[in-house]
């Protein structure tokens, strides 16, 4: 044999010495790996921040306040952009509701809430029912329900309305199927059901069906891009009124949300913006309104 | 000439296999992790019991890894949303890892206490820093009980606070590491 490949076969041999014992790891990332996989599959992780709050614009998201947590929210629609320089568009004058929304479990919350539009009372329950995850248990999406009941006491003095309990009461009941796709964008469809006693017209409906459809793009890691729209799919809906669309965005900072948007409804609570919206964004019924969210663990520290 | 490097090959081979040889693994049997953030205004607790990691006692390497959403504690189900979503990013970045070599040569089957230097990189929030990191390794039984505190710079690993909470937030976050190691 050549002495030359001899030395050469020395040199591969001590490379390779000095290799195996040397600063590669990947031998046991590969098997750290493994052993990542399989806890990993035996564990479940729930998909958290689908939305960065509760609700998407006006109508709830699919997120729901955590346990033991209590989230104060102060909402504001001004009036239509179209009313001109003279109202400042629309700023003049505002509805306003707050509200106050608790965590009771971290599947079931709650909250009421007044509003200035019609003199509103509203009280409502969200109910996650199942909940997006991977690993062990493998949700595609998550699943909520959500009640509203919502009082008008507005005394209306219209011949052939009585403002009685039962006339100015509303019900709501809204399935909302939520998912996060990725990091950045999460979809939710809200099959809705709005029923009223007060009607106004023979030809109105007591009974609206809705589709809402919602999302959120995080533009960046704290602002997100979000908008909701509600399909009134009944056949009859009250005279006059439109489909509710609203754009806006989410600005979060440390424990505030700030959502910023332009909608067609003055409502805040869901049986008037789903089913009684009167502005047209055709028509430049537009308005500017915004919600500020703020958060309190009460209770013990987790 | 020909014979001395035959038997500087057959020297190479015995060498090469003499370190080879003894594959002698230690896996985690139970591994816990827990950080604090010390910070002026708040004092910030988070734990995870699902440390994994793996020993090479023949090439001294070691690789250490948990999963970014097994942790728990914090003040409020709110932080433990932002540290996933603002800060540690643990969708895109999942795991936080550190592999490397120890310095130190210690006989494992020798019980007693140890101070070691392990040498490697730690990756979290995506990003690769070198660091060499004391540990107590405390062997009985071929059982060996690791213990380690250091510190975490959220600046060295693109970690940025606002200005808003930076005196909730410390920059530099005390770990503390303890894992109880076996054989495989």
């Amino acid at each position: 044999m050549n002495p030359k490949t001899i030395l050469s076969i020395s040199v591969f041999m001590l490379i390779f010495l000095s290799r195996s014992v040397g600063q590669d790891t990947t031998d046991i990332m590969k098997q750290l790996e493994k052993e990542m996989g399989k806890s990993e599959k035996e564990q479940t992780f729930y998909t958290t921040s689908t939305f960065k709050t509760t609700r998407l614009v006006s109508g709830h998201s699919v997120e729901n306040t955590g346990k033991r947590v209590m989230d104060v929210k102060i909402s504001h629609r001004f009036e239509k952009l179209n009313e001109g320089s003279y109202s400042l568009f629309g700023l003049d004058e505002a509805r306003m509701r707050f509200g106050f929304d608790y965590g009771i479990t971290d599947n079931l919350m709650a909250g009421f809430g007044r509003s200035t539009y019609q003199k509103t009372y509203d009280v409502f329950m969200k109910l996650r029912i199942l909940r997006q995850s991977r690993g062990k248990k493998n949700m595609p999406f998550t699943l909520s329900y959500v009640p509203t009941f919502a009082l008008r006491t507005l005394r209306v003095n219209v011949p052939g309305i009585s403002n009685d309990f039962t006339s100015c009461a509303s019900y709501t009941h809204q399935l909302i199927i939520g998912r996060k796709f990725s990091d950045n964008t999460s979809l939710q469809i809200m099959p809705s059901y709005v029923h009223r006693h007060l009607i106004t017209l023979n030809t109105d409906p007591d009974d609206v069906f809705a589709i809402g459809i919602g999302g959120r793009q995080k533009l960046t890691r704290r602002i997100s891009l979000n908008a909701e729209y509600y399909y009134q799919v009944t056949r009859h809906q009250l005279a006059g009124t439109n489909n509710l669309l609203s754009i806006g965005f989410d600005l979060e900072t440390g424990g505030h949300v700030f959502q910023l948007h332009f909608t067609n409804s003055q409502a805040m609570n869901e049986s008037n913006f789903i089913a009684g919206t009167s502005g047209k964004w055709g028509k430049g019924d537009i308005l500017f309104g915004f919600n500020i969210s703020r958060v309190f663990t009460l209770g013990k520290k987790h | 000439m020909l014979k001395r490097f035959v038997i500087l090959n057959f020297l190479i081979l015995v060498l090469a296999s003499a370190a080879l040889a003894p594959v002698l693994f230690y896996n985690v049997n139970s591994g816990s992790i827990s950080f604090r953030s010390d910070a002026p205004m708040e004092l910030i607790k988070a734990s995870s019991s699902q440390l994994k990691g793996i020993f090479d006692a023949a090439k001294k390497q070691f690789a250490f890894s948990v999963n970014i959403r097994t942790f728990s504690g914090f003040n409020s189900p709110l932080q433990l949303e932002h540290f996933n979503e603002n800060y540690l990013e643990s969708d895109k970045y999942p795991r936080a890892v550190f592999e490397g070599k120890i310095i130190e040569d210690i006989d494992f089957n020798k019980d007693g206490l140890y101070y070691i230097r392990a040498k490697g990189n730690l990756t979290v929030h995506g990003v690769v820093q070198e660091r060499i990191i004391k540990c107590e390794l405390d062997i009985k039984d071929k059982v060996v009980s690791v213990k380690s505190n250091f510190t975490v710079l959220l600046a060295e690993h693109n970690i940025t606070i606002p200005k808003v909470v930076h005196e909730k937030l410390a920059s530099e976050i005390k770990v503390e590491v303890k894992a109880v190691m076996k054989e495989k």
